[in-house]
């Protein structure tokens, strides 16, 4: 396995990963402040680093055995840490998904950003992100992916509270990044456990079967649940979801970015990574099983009732997040993945026309926007359309071909409560898509009054970047799903991957899928957009329940409770008290006792002369009668 | 042959005499004394030091000129040259006594001397006796009269005490073994060492050089010293007293190489008790200097663990210790002088503003005040750290864990100084500067150096250490 790598490989691999990180060095220290070189040299470097995860994945299409490349980077003990790279299908396919969407959003962001104040800032920290986001992909070791799994949270932070100045978004970023953090402490306690007992983290050798011989089932378990904690903060799923429809404070690319297309998705990936260790413990494959299920119920539910259509796509990220869990947890390998890959298309897709409606008409509200007249925007409609047909799972786009794949792994190795399930949130998904997209298409209701609005006149050049982007990422969501054969083939090449699903089977399952989705489409426009509309969703019947999900199950209420009872009221009270009197008390305690003894030496040593000699003399006696009789 | 090996000690002799003649003169002037006795300082440090490499036997082998007596010399020599730049403004003594004060500062260096190469008992006595009577002398030269002659009556009370606990040890010492030579004391040392006479005649004539080294409990004349004797005169009790009383220590347990049992607890009880009589006492001080002398008091029981190892890593490391301590008192004392002015003594607070009249005096003042409370990269903190490395080495864990305890304690009253410079400010808001000659220039940026330098390169002066500790084994 650790053989020296040809030097090509070494070359696009330096240039993929080096120039990033260099880009983001050089924009925060040297050129922040001029906004046109920054945005050169962040996509430049990001341009040819797609270039070389290209050539990286074409070159290694077909290629037998994974590839390994290791170098020593510390020694700690007896422990060898390595830094390296493994390239097999799974990674490189998400090398090459990330870097093409972060090219597409950095493009984008050129029009979107145009004029911001933070536009040298906001193009460093896209670098950074680029650069942790796909050193993790090509990560060797379990060491190394936590370090530049850190590095994204960071990255994420970063943009999240961009904008920081405004006290929701960096209220949204600290709330992102500390519920992230406590799934990664799980994570790395996990990390922990299996370096104490395995003494080795590296991705292949975890994956390999003979684990199961050196652990225990517990420890197995244990491990397994603890990094699934990792997975569960970085993907937003049950229970730490609610971070991620908060984060939509940031930016809108990097919405589309960070939080659909590829960080959050970053969790999904690790889980596909460790497939094979995964796959050793039933429990934690249930575990995953239900935990996507619950997630992707519970978010395509919140996503019901919003009125805000980045939530809406939050909601829908979550929910498509827990399909991927799901397709994975019940064994579906290539499933997940693959919905991974066109979800990832067409979510930054639906987020970046979000981004060019918001830019428009200065509101996230979709009924505000269709009252401005959003049904003249024709491009963007257009292309949210493809991609809201593509997220509800119609042919031929994308997104039903990699769903399909996932329904159908459910059918045929899952209990058919699964199902059942996987089949509810399909109807769902349909149904919050498409209420939000013939909500978009109304007539406008007030005339145009553009400049009254505060419209944005943003430069030519800016806008024909933001289109270009989202003819692109339509395109690929069209054609994408074409490409499951090929991309089924290739990545049941990886190691440990089972086969994929023998989909053909199941004839009566797209009907069933399609049926449903139609159901849903006419139940939304029959609410919706037809002529005699009542306006009102088959929620809002039921105030409780609509109140129950725009709350989002009381989810972020009963932390505030917890953290306000348990965390504020119990630690931190006892921890105070403890610094405040023990800690605080002792030291003061102990330093006056030492100055009192302080001022009693000091007393003694002024006294008479007779009195020291006497001492002199004391001692000096003490001393020879230890000595003569001891 | 005897003029080279003797020269130091023979430059210094004609310096005494010069002041001798000097002082006999009707008309006081006291640039000329300082010049001359500057001069003569300088003379004699260029002779010490180009007589570093001599070696060799005098006065019947009463007497040896080696490695270690001459490093001795050339610290000593640099030690009375550095007191004697302190002289420039003396006034805290009358312009007459200027003459004397510099032959009694010239005699106590020539006793100085004669007690790091003395290897006869009585040789030693003899040097030990004329280096205190002429201190005893210098703390009575003091503008203030009676306060000056409180503090030297209990100087010499203590001291004259000491010495009868001392030659009460080289008594027992001769009596049981018939000789007073420490070479054959060592030599033979094999047949004497389980006697408890013997080795309470060396306990016992150990005080000697503890009184010099102001350790507990012959510690008791040291505050009022320092207190009431004129700043230099302080300063050289400081600094050229305790080098040479070091060395003095080091000599005698020279042949005790690889000892152990009694005589380690007892030195060991004595050093804890320095420590903690000194460190303690001086928390609850205000003055400058007798903050000085409890700190002294605090260092003569950290030098003392290194003598107890009685070994060369541990004599070394007191060699070394005793360099850190000349360099980071004598900064001290510097800063006192120049703070000073007319020669009144400085309360802690009076230093209240010291940064603004003064940034590079508060500069010095607080790298030498952190080398004494060993806080790396100084000086202090190197010596620190060799002296405990060696204990260590010898298994004293305990006694090393009380140190470092004192060590706390000691950074409590050190930072008070340094908060008095740095942080306070002044009750008289307008303070005049403090202005400095180039020279004081000068040589204040050059201990600064110093006590930082030699705290990141501790190898070089430590290779010159280590080869003068060398020899006594």
């Amino acid at each position: 396995m650790m053989s020296s790598p040809p030097i090509e490989v070494v070359l696009l691999l330096a240039v993929a990963l080096g120039l990033p990180l260099t880009a983001f060095g050089v924009i925060m220290t040297l050129t922040r402040s001029q906004p046109r070189v920054s945005a050169i040299i962040s996509l430049g470097a990001i341009a040819v680093a797609f270039g070389a995860s290209l050539s990286l994945l074409i070159a290694h299409w077909g290629m037998p055995t994974p590839l390994v490349y290791e170098i020593t980077w510390l020694v700690a003990g007896e422990l060898p840490i390595p830094l390296g790279v493994l390239l097999d299908p799974t990674s490189l396919l998400m090398l090459t998904v990330v870097a093409a969407i972060s090219l597409l959003v950095q493009i984008y962001s050129l029009g979107y950003m145009a004029g911001d104040p933070g536009f040298g800032r906001y193009y460093g920290c896209m670098s950074l992100f680029a650069w942790a986001m796909l050193t993790l992909t090509v990560s060797s070791s379990l060491i190394q992916l936590y370090i530049f799994w850190e590095l994204v949270g960071l990255a994420s932070y970063l943009l999240i509270g961009f904008w920081f100045e405004k006290w929701t978004a960096s209220e949204a970023g600290k709330k992102a990044f500390v519920m992230t953090r406590l799934g990664d402490t799980a994570f790395l306690l996990g990390l922990i456990l299996l370096w104490l007992n395995l003494g080795d983290l590296s991705i292949a050798g975890l994956n390999d079967p003979q684990v199961a011989d050196r652990l225990s089932p517990g420890q197995l378990t244990l491990a397994a649940v603890l990094i699934f904690g990792g997975i569960i903060g970085k993907s937003a799923q049950f229970p730490l979801l609610t971070w991620l429809p908060d984060a939509m404070e940031g930016p809108t690319p990097v919405s589309a970015l960070l939080h659909s297309a590829t960080m959050v998705a970053a969790g999904v990936y690790l889980f596909a990574r460790l497939f094979g260790f995964f796959s050793l413990s039933p429990a934690v494959m249930t575990l995953c099983l239900a935990v996507g299920t619950l997630s992707m119920l519970l978010a395509a539910s919140m996503a019901l009732v919003s009125r805000d259509i980045k939530q809406v796509w939050a909601y829908s990220t979550i929910s498509q997040l827990g399909y991927m869990l799901m397709g994975l947890g019940a064994g579906g390998f290539t499933a997940g993945v693959f919905h991974l890959t066109t979800h990832a298309g067409f979510k930054a897709l639906l987020f970046l026309c979000a981004g060019v409606l918001i830019h428009h008409f200065d509101t996230n509200d979709i009924f505000r926007m269709s009252q401005r007249g959003s049904r003249r925007q024709r491009l963007t409609l257009v292309c949210l359309v493809i991609g809201a047909a593509a997220l509800s799972g119609l042919p031929p786009l994308s997104g039903f071909f990699s769903k399909e794949m996932i329904l159908a792994h459910l059918a045929v190795h899952a209990h058919p409560f699964w199902l059942a399930a996987g089949l509810l949130g399909s109807f769902l998904t349909a149904y919050y898509t498409f209420r939000l997209i013939f909500v978009l298409l109304r007539p406008a209701a007030e005339t145009p009054s553009d400049d009254a609005e505060g419209h944005h006149h943003s430069e030519p050049f800016g806008e024909l970047c933001m289109a270009a982007v989202l003819v692109t990422l339509a395109g690929l969501t069209v054609v994408l799903g074409f490409g499951q054969g090929a991309l089924t083939h290739f990545l049941s090449a990886a190691a440990g991957a089972p086969p994929p699903a023998p989909a053909h089977h199941l004839g009566w399952l797209p009907v069933v899928v399609l049926t449903l989705t139609g159901a849903a489409i006419v139940a939304a426009w029959w609410e919706f957009a037809r002529q005699k509309r009542s306006e009102t969703g088959w929620v809002d019947r039921f105030p409780t329940l609509a109140t129950l999900f725009a709350r989002r199950w009381y989810l972020d209420d009963l932390y505030r409770w917890l953290l306000d009872r348990v965390v504020y009221g119990g630690f931190s009270r006892a921890f105070t008290w403890n610094d405040q009197r023990v800690i605080d008390g002792g030291l003061d305690g102990l330093g006056q006792t030492v100055i009192d003894w302080g001022a009693i030496s000091a007393r003694l040593n002024r006294s008479q002369i007779q009195f020291r000699l006497m001492v002199l003399f004391a001692v000096v006696a003490v001393l020879v009668l230890y000595l003569a009789f001891a | 042959m005897m003029m080279t090996l003797f020269a130091p000690e023979l430059t210094v002799l004609a310096t005494a005499v010069v002041f001798v003649v000097l002082a006999c003169l009707p008309t006081p002037d006291a640039r000329r004394d300082y010049l001359t006795a500057a001069g003569l300082g300088a003379l004699t440090l260029f002779v010490a030091l180009t007589a570093l490499g001599v070696q060799g036997d005098l006065f019947q082998e009463a007497y040896r000129v080696d490695r270690f007596s001459q490093v001795f010399k050339t610290l000593l020599a640099l030690a009375a040259f550095l007191v004697i730049l302190l002289c420039r403004r003396l006034q805290e003594i009358p312009i007459q006594r200027h003459a004397e004060t510099y032959l009694l500062l010239s005699t106590a260096t020539l006793g100085l001397m004669l007690l790091v190469s003395s290897v006869h008992l009585f040789a030693f006595f003899m040097a030990l006796e004329l280096s205190s009577y002429s201190l005893y002398l210098l703390v009575f030269l003091h503008r203030d009269q009676a306060q000056a002659q409180q503090a030297g009556l209990r100087y010499f009370l203590v001291g004259t005490s000491t010495s009868a606990v001392m030659l009460f040890g080289l008594a027992l010492l001769y009596g049981a073994t018939g000789t007073a030579h420490l070479g054959t004391l060592t030599a033979n040392w094999g047949q004497w060492a389980g006697q408890p006479t013997v080795l309470l005649g060396l306990l016992l004539t150990l005080a000697g050089g503890f009184f010099k080294l102001a350790l507990f409990p012959f510690h008791s004349w040291a505050p009022d010293a320092y207190e009431r004797a004129a700043h230099s005169v302080a300063a050289y009790i400081a600094t050229a007293s305790k080098v040479a009383a070091a060395a003095a220590l080091l000599r005698l347990t020279g042949p005790l190489t690889g000892a152990g049992g009694l005589l380690v607890e007892c030195l060991a009880l004595l050093a804890i008790l320095s420590m903690t009589v000194g460190n303690l006492a001086a928390v609850a001080q205000t003055d400058f200097k007798r903050l000085m002398a409890f700190s002294s008091i605090a260092h003569a029981g950290y030098l003392l663990i290194g003598v107890l190892t009685f070994s060369t890593a541990g004599s070394s490391a007191v060699v070394f210790y005793a360099v850190a301590i000349l360099v980071m008192k004598y900064t001290c004392f510097l800063v006192l002088v120049q703070v000073s002015g007319d020669g009144r003594n400085l309360a802690i607070a009076d230093l209240a503003g010291l940064h603004r009249r003064s940034p590079l005096l508060a500069l010095a003042l607080m790298m030498a005040l952190f080398g004494l409370a060993g806080i790396p990269p100084t000086i202090g903190f190197s010596g620190k750290l060799l002296l405990f490395h060696a204990a260590l080495q010898k298994g004293h864990l305990l006694l090393v864990l009380i140190a470092m305890f004192n060590v706390v304690i000691s950074l409590y009253y050190y930072l008070r100084v340094l908060k008095a410079a740095y942080l306070t400010e002044p009750v008289l808001a307008q303070q005049p500067p403090i202005p400095l000659a180039t020279g004081d220039r000068a040589l204040v940026l050059l201990l600064i150096a110093a006590i930082t330098l030699i705290g990141f390169y501790p190898a070089g002066l430590l290779h010159l250490t280590e080869a003068a500790a060398q020899v006594l084994f």
